[in-house]
């Protein structure tokens, strides 16, 4: 086989694909995996980071609470660095109907998912920031994933396996031979030189870009782009998932992660060319902030750190037209079967969190096709950091008394860690002061996990994630990373692009300490620094 | 507790406003709540870089007249701009501080990325080049504490080869009392490297590393951590270190900001001023069109009353303006602001396009009394960048609206 002939391309990014081509390549496949941008920049990053436990589906869409109780088991198997195991809280308040609590427990039981009835006074002493007028509450295995994490721990993993990884090459067109895909054309946005690879199943992992990518083959595959707002709050207002016990709506679910908290979302039809520039607006601002406020009343006085949005590669039902009552399930489709075109699968729809049921369901069928039989192993090979031990023993292991600052690091990289060092010269100097990021674990990233710019390093480390939101850190990560991979010109143009994405996610709910840290920052790159001067 | 003036802030513009009255004979308070926009300032002034329409300003104070009639600089007129323009250097010798610069047209300062920006007058030590077109001519060595990440030492290199220069080499010094430093990875900042290079052995054994360093190369490139304590420092690096040096800034703090605010507030208390450090004006009470008297936190239930008050407290950074999702507040007197009530107006997507918001600040009269409720307060003075009328983070104009205006309401007060 030449060097641009694969038994399987995957096209997308995302935790989906790289998840298909983790699997793929795992079961010996040779694999490639495109992504026009960089790996989590459609609807993987762009979520709660809510670990299901599939309660919330368990009403109204059974089959949907069923997979994600089975992946959130598996999950916290495979992905433990990725997780952390809050559990969940469904609140009733006094305008909710209590008696939808026991249809609601009920069904939880019927998915196989546990869910105890709590006193609502010991659901308050489990999480303080709980509404105090909460009528009843069940507590569910909910939990947080780090959806940049699990996307990276996929794709490095797949990289271990052989697979190759094009960042920044997007698909332009399919290599047709007659009603056979062949291949993909691509243009590589870091060359500006455009290729063509071939393989022998194309998969098309691409949320919802995926209906434009099966246009090329002259498919149509009927998908509704729903937009979904959520805002990030400055500090960990709660430690358990908050949600409302009611059917599924707005803004009713609270999910704690790393050191903020997200609430979320909306859910506003949009078409399918604003999916590329997407802003949050003052109304859906209100409308998540006074829902947000009634699961816990201290989000009316808790800074706004960001407001951003995703868009949910729904298949579309005929269903409610809104796009919230669509079945999240999982869409796998072979088009040899259902539109005459071979060599051509496409997996949509589904959860961040059942991820890799949906990569099993896709190599799954890409074995099928090349009559290939290895048998799928993602639902017990942990993902790279995930290996052996609790998060605890591992920095235990690796250093006497761990620092806030190593702890941080393995709470990111996990049994990874072992392979930045912090101990060395130069290596253990904070880049990012509010989310403690090194030196090392910045030149790790650049040299190991596919970074080509700020942005790319943000989604690795959670450089510029924090309450500064890149204030301080950014002009230290482009001279680094200047340094290291870049050179001067393009980490000036990639630190402007990086402001100018922080500050994307900052104007809706530029108000208050948001407003005063943006002038601050307005002031320190503009200004002191020049960074808006022309060379 | 009874002042001829009350001055609430601590920065540029209530310090000059405070020297000036206090020298004058006025009794002052300076109610500082702590940091202010001097720590974080680039060690120049800028009176008016560009004009509101984003046009690049080279003589700012004869492009005064093209301003509208709300800035602050139209308040004052070109008359009197012209006059305190000339007092300016002298005013800020007497404290301790050389500037250096023709206040007529405005010169570049090197910025920490390498790039050019325009101002009015300069530090001494500070490096600037006379116009855009300056262009270097030979090698240039950058040196850097190994270790430090403020110092953007490639950003420098791309910037000055556009000048000229060809860079021969970027190089990392060690002191021990620099990597002593480096032990909290936190503590690898400008202000605690500044501390440790103010020692004798320190600042010397560096200009001998960096001498050691050179091979001919006509500029040296150092980061601007030296002579907190004394700017003589930078002299002495320029006589020991054989290439002509330039200074170039660092993130935030601001070495050369820090000792400008410590040297302004020297000079207010040894002229005898009364500066209560880490205080907050908590409650005031205006009256018939006057401002009568304040509450602060430490002082308690104390009424502290004054003949005039001068509100300084800054922009939202330094809290001088709060906002809410519908409104922006003066907090401590309560005062009208101008800002139009359409949040979605208060901002442009592109982070480095105009900034409405940056424009937002209290309303005044000519002689920036400032309104409650529509009624002007006529022993109050509102000066600095609470003032609204100008957007000075677009224009250059944070340090010359400071000045100017301290020492207009400095004017107005002494001659009642």
């Amino acid at each position: 086989m030449s060097t641009n002939t694969f038994d399987v391309i995957v096209i997308g990014g995302g935790v989906t694909g790289s998840g298909t081509a983790r699997d793929c390549s795992m079961r010996g496949l040779k694999t490639l995996l495109v992504e026009r941008h960089d790996i989590a920049t459609g609807a993987t990053g762009r979520n709660h980071g809510l670990l299901h436990s599939g309660a919330r589906y368990a009403v109204s869409d059974p089959e949907s609470a069923r997979e994600c109780i089975l992946e959130n088991r598996i999950l916290k198997k495979i992905a433990r660095h990725c997780i952390e195991e809050t559990s969940g809280l469904f609140l009733s308040l006094p305008e909710d109907d209590l008696s939808y609590q026991d249809i609601f427990v009920k069904a939880c039981g019927q998915a196989g998912i546990k869910a105890e009835v709590l006193d609502p006074k010991e659901a308050l002493r489990l999480e303080p920031s709980a509404n105090p007028l909460i009528t009843g509450a069940v507590r569910v295995p909910d939990g947080a994933v780090d959806p940049f994490r699990l996307c990276a721990s996929n794709m490095v993993d797949a990289k271990s396996h052989g697979c190759q990884v094009r960042m920044y090459t997007e698909v332009t067109g399919l290599v047709m031979e007659g009603e056979t895909v062949t291949g993909v054309k691509v243009l590589d946005h870091l060359t500006g030189q455009p290729g063509e690879y071939y393989g022998s199943v194309i998969v098309n992992a691409c949320g919802i870009w995926g209906h434009a990518v099966a246009g090329m083959a002259g498919i149509h595959i009927g998908m509704v782009p729903a937009k979904g707002s959520l805002l990030v709050f400055a500090h960990r207002v709660n430690d358990v998932v908050l949600n409302r016990c009611r059917r599924p709506a707005n803004a009713d679910i609270l999910v704690p992660g790393d050191t903020v908290s997200v609430i979320g979302t909306t859910s506003t039809n949009i078409e399918f060319y604003d999916c590329d520039s997407l802003h949050v607006t003052p109304e859906e601002v209100n409308l998540l902030l006074g829902e947000g406020a009634k699961l816990a009343p201290v989000l009316n006085e808790t800074r706004i750190l960001r407001a951003y949005a995703g868009v949910r590669p729904l298949v579309s039902d005929d269903s409610d037209p809104s796009g919230r009552n669509i079945s999240r399930g999982i869409v796998c489709l072979d088009h040899e079967v259902r539109d005459g075109v071979k060599g051509f699968v496409t997996i949509t729809g589904g959860k961040l969190m059942t991820y890799r049921l949906m990569a099993e369901l896709a190599a799954d069928l890409v074995c099928r096709k090349l009559g290939h039989t290895a048998r799928c192993m993602t639902a017990e090979v942990p993902l790279p950091g995930s290996e052996k031990g609790s998060l605890e023993s591992i920095s235990k292991r690796l250093w006497n008394v761990p620092t806030t600052l190593q702890k941080a690091l393995v709470g990111r990289a996990g049994g990874s860690a072992k392979q930045i060092p912090l101990a060395d010269d130069y290596a253990g100097s904070l880049v990012c002061e509010c989310e403690e990021v090194s030196v090392s674990e910045v030149d790790a990233a650049i040299e190991n996990l596919e970074v080509h710019n700020l942005l790319d390093l943000r989604r690795r480390t959670r450089v510029g994630m924090g309450t500064c939101q890149g204030e301080l850190c950014a002009f230290r990560v482009a001279g680094r990373l200047a340094k290291a991979k870049s050179g001067a010109p393009k980490a000036r143009a990639d630190l402007k692009e990086f402001l100018n994405e922080r500050w994307k996610g900052m104007y809706p709910v530029a108000w208050g300490d948001t407003l005063r840290e943006s002038a601050y920052t307005q002031w320190v790159y503009s200004e002191i620094l020049g960074i808006g001067e022309k060379l | 507790m009874r002042y001829d003036v009350i001055l609430i802030g601590g920065g540029l513009s209530s310090l000059v406003c405070g020297i000036t009255l206090q020298k004058a004979g006025k009794r002052c308070l300076m109610v500082s709540a702590g940091q202010n926009a001097l720590h974080f300032s680039s060690g120049t002034f800028g009176l008016l870089g560009k004009l509101p329409n984003g046009k690049e300003v080279s003589e700012p104070i004869a492009a005064i007249h093209k301003l509208g009639a709300s800035h602050p600089y139209s308040k004052i007129g070109g008359g009197k701009i012209m006059e305190y323009a000339k007092a300016t250097p002298q005013f800020f010798a007497d404290c301790g501080i050389e500037l250096k610069g023709n206040r007529n047209s405005n010169m570049y300062r090197l910025t920490p990325s390498g790039t050019l920006m325009p101002c009015w007058l300069a530090l001494k030590e500070t490096t600037v080049f006379p116009s855009r077109k300056e262009r270097l001519r030979g090698r240039m060595l950058i040196v850097n504490f190994a270790g430090y990440l403020d110092f953007n030492t490639d950003f420098l290199a791309e910037g000055l080869e556009k000048m000229g220069v060809s860079v021969s080499r970027i190089a990392d010094v060690k002191l021990p009392d620099v990597e002593h430093l480096r032990q909290n990875p936190t503590e690898m900042r400008s202000v605690n490297i500044a501390r440790v290079m103010d020692r004798e052995e320190n600042w010397k054994q560096f200009a001998k590393e960096v001498a050691d360093l050179l091979q001919g190369e006509e500029y040296v490139v150092i980061p601007e951590v030296f002579g907190l304590a004394d700017p003589m420092v930078c002299e002495w690096l320029r006589e020991m270190i054989p290439a002509e040096i330039l200074f170039a800034g660092t993130m935030p703090p601001s070495v050369p900001g820090i000792r400008m605010q410590m040297l302004l507030k020297r000079a207010f208390v040894y002229a005898g001023g009364t500066f209560l450090m880490g205080d907050e004006v908590l409650a005031s009470e205006v009256s018939e069109g006057r401002a009568r008297s304040v509450r602060t936190a430490n002082l308690g239930a104390i009424d502290v009353e004054a003949d005039h008050f001068v509100l300084a407290s800054g922009h939202f950074f330094a809290k001088g303006l709060l906002s809410t999702p519908k409104a922006v507040l003066e907090p401590v007197f309560g005062l009208d602001v101008s800002y139009p009530a359409d949040r979605n107006s208060w901002y442009d997507i592109d982070f480095f396009a105009k900034q409405n918001y940056l424009g937002f600040g209290v309303e005044t009269d000519q002689d920036f009394h400032p309104f409650k409720d529509g009624s002007p307060v006529g022993n109050l003075y509102v000066i600095g960048a609470e003032l609204g009328g100008c957007n000075s983070l677009f224009e250059g104009s944070g340090a010359g609206v400071a000045i100017m205006t301290a020492f207009r309401a400095a004017e107005i007060i002494m001659n009642e």
